[in-house]
């Protein structure tokens, strides 16, 4: 009999007691088992062996530099609760440098990363080998595997072999890569292999195409407004949108046309009375969201997708004057179509005089940044402190400058004499937004708490930044 | 100099997760004035609710706390702050300490000198053999005579649940009646072991474990009753230390005062890790260490009802010169830090095989057979995994505990890699506590 054999028997007998299994030897049965117990126990314990586990395979060495220890105790920090909302900064500023994270923090960050999409692509890059190597153990965090690479980012000798066998997202960063370099061989390295591409991978890979836009793309894209899937015509009509003479665009002028003219110093409205195949073709939906009429909304739509150059010429005044006209009936909708026109063709002319007439945070992002800085500051300094001034703060692209940093710490200065308890959102947008490294205009500005919290923010960035450099 | 903690040395100092979390609340430098560090000391002011801040200082080289703030945890969670504060480098060096930290530190310095000298006079009357008094000696008696009569009882009842079978055992108050008794009969270690059997209830092998627990505890009944006549009969040169383990596990107080008296190792000790564990709102904290050079394992024991103080004067991944003092016993473990000569540097604690570390735990086992934790140091060991998780060489690995999971942290550290790793060993596997990464920088597991 085996030792383990003899432990099961004994503990069995002790289960259902020696009186009714007795333990032969010994003085008392149940003292035989107790001692017997013992001395097994302290065997096993004592006795121990090495047991042979299946080894991990090795992580491959990394190539990336791994941030400071600075850098490393600041993201724990974070991750451990402190100032959270700062994780994304954190992680776009240390993988848009190139970085790689300390090993340890990766089951923290990768875990982030499973509850929290947006940081993903940071993740990509900063978890590095021993990332995807620690991917490849968990379930939980192979979303790491479809994230672009540091090194497929840094388009390396293989490349062919990225674009073939590379993850989705480090090819979406190959085909990136390409496009920056040669537009019409990016447009040809995707035309070849475009019928066998997922449907979700065609319309990322579209998106890309965005970038060195020309003339030349008019014929894949309008190929594409046929495709099977949704989001590739959406994604190809947005792109012919934005494309100066596009068959779309005449399309779409020819059909405004006969919805809009001019009579009497006001614009007159006709909107159309059906949704046909080719208007569904270039993008139109017919199907309205709840509570939308169905003839504004394909109005608008079709004001949306017509090249903003179009109303000049058909209606013979300038978009200053446009948007200032008179608008029988189906104004709201028309404005809304000029709008997203406006913000889907980056047209600052137009997104100008649109924000003079509504102030909103899309139209501010589609202006150069010099611009988008002093209007917001305008409007901070007109406007009280609501949802809309959050909004367009939200709309100037960061970080904030000198300028709008002064009038928003003003209008913090202001409100917290008055209203202090709706000061949170402001605060902490503040502090978010504006260049860390003007946190001594802050700190000098004025000793009242939520200022203060501003600048302690802004320290905390602009050190983290500089950990980071 | 010391060298700055990281951020999970220090929270790992703190008494509970939720002073963890307000110390982080209160760690910005925008909450502090009048902040300042020295080579070993570091204090600062704090806006609080009232008019005037709290005044936080900690003393850092042994280290110790104060706060003027209400808060009965320690350390609170504004000397956590302070130091949350100074591991991200937020703390200017000064030349001297502020006037008030000056003075806290004269007083901590008086208070060192006074407790030596009462050392010394305690220990005066023990070396010339001055004889108790004959009141402290009927106590010891009657002290005596209860707890053997306790063990009788708790060596009958275990004969009685052998005898009818454990099966109707499974409740988790099964015990809890006995153990007050053997609190009555002053064996409180008992007591405390019978109170902790409800854990070996879940899990399928239950009846396997509490078999193991009883026959241990009967052993223990056995060995208190007969080893006084054992050491009695024996000859000259027969050690007693086995005698006084017995009367440890069973709970006969030995007072500071006769630890410290007693003989002390003076080495760098690595301090490997720590770990809480509460029981009927007492917290005790175990605090392992090994000497550096003496390869000596230690443990520093505390307790507290949850909420208080408790020991936090060891710092996870740091190393000390000290003496030690032992308590008494064949292998001892447990020791109380007697003196301190300072800190020095933290590395990497030195480490032995997996086969030296089984061999290591099989000596502790003999000389103490009711071990059931011990501070092992692994050199060159990567986490292998089939199924269950263990930790090992080409030689083979030693199983991880079942608590211990996934070791994703360890895992991600290592990358397939060997490392250093120190951990808890117990019968039913290893506790990871700490490894250090390729730049020799702690990591609290």
């Amino acid at each position: 009999m085996n030792a383990s054999t003899a432990w099961e028997e004994l503990v069995s007998a002790a289960l259902v007691g020696t009186d009714r299994r007795p333990v032969p030897g010994g003085s008392a049965p149940e003292t035989e088992l107790l001692e017997r117990a013992a001395v097994h126990t302290l065997r096993m314990r004592a006795g121990q062996r090495l047991a042979g586990g299946e080894p991990l395979s090795v992580a491959p060495a990394e190539e990336q530099p791994v941030v400071s220890r600075a850098a490393a105790d600041r993201l724990g920090r974070i991750l451990g609760g402190e100032r959270p909302r700062l994780l994304a900064e954190w992680l776009e500023t240390a993988a848009g440098r190139g970085y790689r994270v300390s090993p340890h923090l990766l089951p923290e960050l990768l875990d982030q990363g499973a509850r929290d999409r947006s940081i993903r692509p940071h993740l990509g890059v900063l978890a590095g080998h021993r990332g995807r190597w620690l991917a490849g153990l968990n379930p939980a965090w192979d979303f790491l595997l479809q994230e672009v690479t540091a090194v497929a980012s840094a388009a390396s000798d293989d490349a062919r072999e990225v674009w073939e066998f590379g993850t989705s997202g480090d090819r979406r960063a190959h085909l990136g890569a390409v496009r920056s370099a040669d537009p019409a061989g990016a447009r040809q390295l995707l035309a070849k292999t475009w019928e066998k591409e997922a449907p979700e991978d065609r319309a990322a890979f579209l998106e890309v195409l965005a970038a060195g836009l020309s003339p030349d793309d008019e014929p894949f894209l309008e190929a594409a407004l046929d495709d099977r899937r949704r989001e590739v015509r959406h994604q190809a009509a947005d792109l012919l949108t934005r494309l100066p003479d596009s068959r779309l665009g005449r399309r779409m002028a020819g059909r405004v046309t006969r919805y809009l003219t001019v009579e009497g110093g006001g614009i007159q409205v006709t909107p159309p009375v059906v949704c046909d195949a080719a208007m569904e073709r270039d993008g139109i939906r017919a199907k309205p969201p709840r509570g939308t009429g169905e003839r504004g909304w394909w109005l608008q739509q079709a004001v949306a997708r017509t090249p903003l150059g179009v109303w000049t010429r058909l209606l013979g005044r300038p978009p200053a004057e446009l948007v200032r006209m008179e608008i029988a009936d189906w104004g709201r909708e028309v404005m809304a179509g000029w709008v997203r026109a406006a913000v889907l063709q980056g047209d600052p002319e137009w997104a100008r005089e649109l924000f003079a007439w509504d102030p909103l945070a899309d139209l501010l992002a589609a202006l150069p940044g010099a611009e988008q800085e002093s209007l917001a500051a305008d409007f901070v300094r007109r406007h009280g402190l609501d949802g809309q001034l959050i909004m367009v703060l939200g709309g100037a692209a960061a970080p904030w400058g000198a300028h709008l940093t002064r009038a928003v710490l003003q209008k913090i200065l202001e409100v917290s004499g008055t209203q202090p308890w709706n000061l949170g959102e402001l605060t902490r947008l503040a502090g978010e937004r504006i260049d860390p490294a003007l946190y001594g205009v802050a700190e000098r500005l004025s000793p009242e708490p939520p200022i203060q919290e501003v600048a302690a923010l802004l320290r905390f960035r602009d050190d983290m930044l500089k950990e980071l450099a | 100099m010391i060298e700055r903690w990281n951020r999970d040395q220090v929270l790992a100092l703190a008494p509970d997760t939720s002073s963890a979390k307000a110390a982080q609340g209160v760690s910005s430098p925008g909450k502090w004035s009048g902040i300042g560090a020295t080579a070993d000391a570091l204090w600062g002011e704090c806006k609080g609710s009232g008019s005037t801040p709290y005044r936080a200082c900690v003393d850092l080289s042994e280290p110790a706390y104060r706060c003027s703030c209400p808060s009965r945890k320690f350390p609170c969670k504004h000397a956590l702050g302070l130091l949350l504060l100074w591991s991200a480098d937020g703390v200017p060096a000064a030349d001297e300490p502020a006037d008030w930290v000056a003075e806290w530190l004269e007083q901590r310095r008086e208070r060192a000198v006074k407790a030596t000298a009462r050392a010394a006079e305690a220990e005066a009357p023990r070396a010339a053999g001055t004889g108790a008094d004959p009141a402290e000696s009927r106590r010891a008696g009657q002290r005596e005579q209860r707890v053997a009569a306790g063990l009788s009882e708790l060596e009958r009842w275990l004969a009685d649940q052998v005898r009818q079978g454990l099966a109707g055992s499974r409740r988790h108050d099964h015990w809890d009646d006995l153990a007050r008794r053997l609190v009555d009969a002053q064996a409180p270690a008992v007591a405390g072991a019978l109170a902790r059997l409800s854990s070996v209830l879940s899990g399928e092998d239950w009846p396997a474990r509490l078999l193991g627990e009883y026959a241990l505890l009967h052993l223990l009944c056995v060995a208190h009753r007969r080893l006084p006549e054992v050491v009695g009969e024996a000859r000259d040169g027969v050690d007693t230390g086995l005698l006084q383990r017995v009367r440890e596990r069973v709970g006969f107080p030995v007072t500071k005062e006769e630890v410290l008296a007693g003989e002390t190792v003076r080495d760098v000790w690595d301090v490997l890790g720590r770990r809480d564990e509460e029981h009927d709102r007492l917290i005790a904290r175990r605090v392992w260490l090994r000497g550096r050079n003496t390869g000596r394992a230690a443990l520093v024991l505390s307790f507290a009802p949850v909420g208080q103080a408790l020991d936090a004067s060891l710092v996870t991944g740091t190393a000390l010169d000290a003496d030690l003092a032992f308590y008494p016993g064949t292998s001892p473990l447990r020791a109380l830090v007697a003196t301190r000569h300072g800190g020095a540097p933290a590395a990497p604690a030195p480490g032995s095989t997996p086969q030296e570390v089984l061999e290591e735990v099989a000596g502790a086992l003999a000389g103490d057979p009711w071990a059931d934790s011990w501070p092992v140091v692994l050199d060159a060991v990567t986490p292998a995994g089939n199924g269950s998780w263990s930790l090992g060489d080409s030689s083979g690995g030693l199983a991880l505990h079942p608590s211990a999971g996934t070791p994703w942290r360890l895992i991600a550290a290592s990358g397939g890699h060997p490392l250093t790793v120190a951990a808890e060993w117990t019968p039913r596997g290893l506790r990871p506590l700490t490894t250090w990464d390729e730049e020799g920088r702690v990591i609290v597991l």
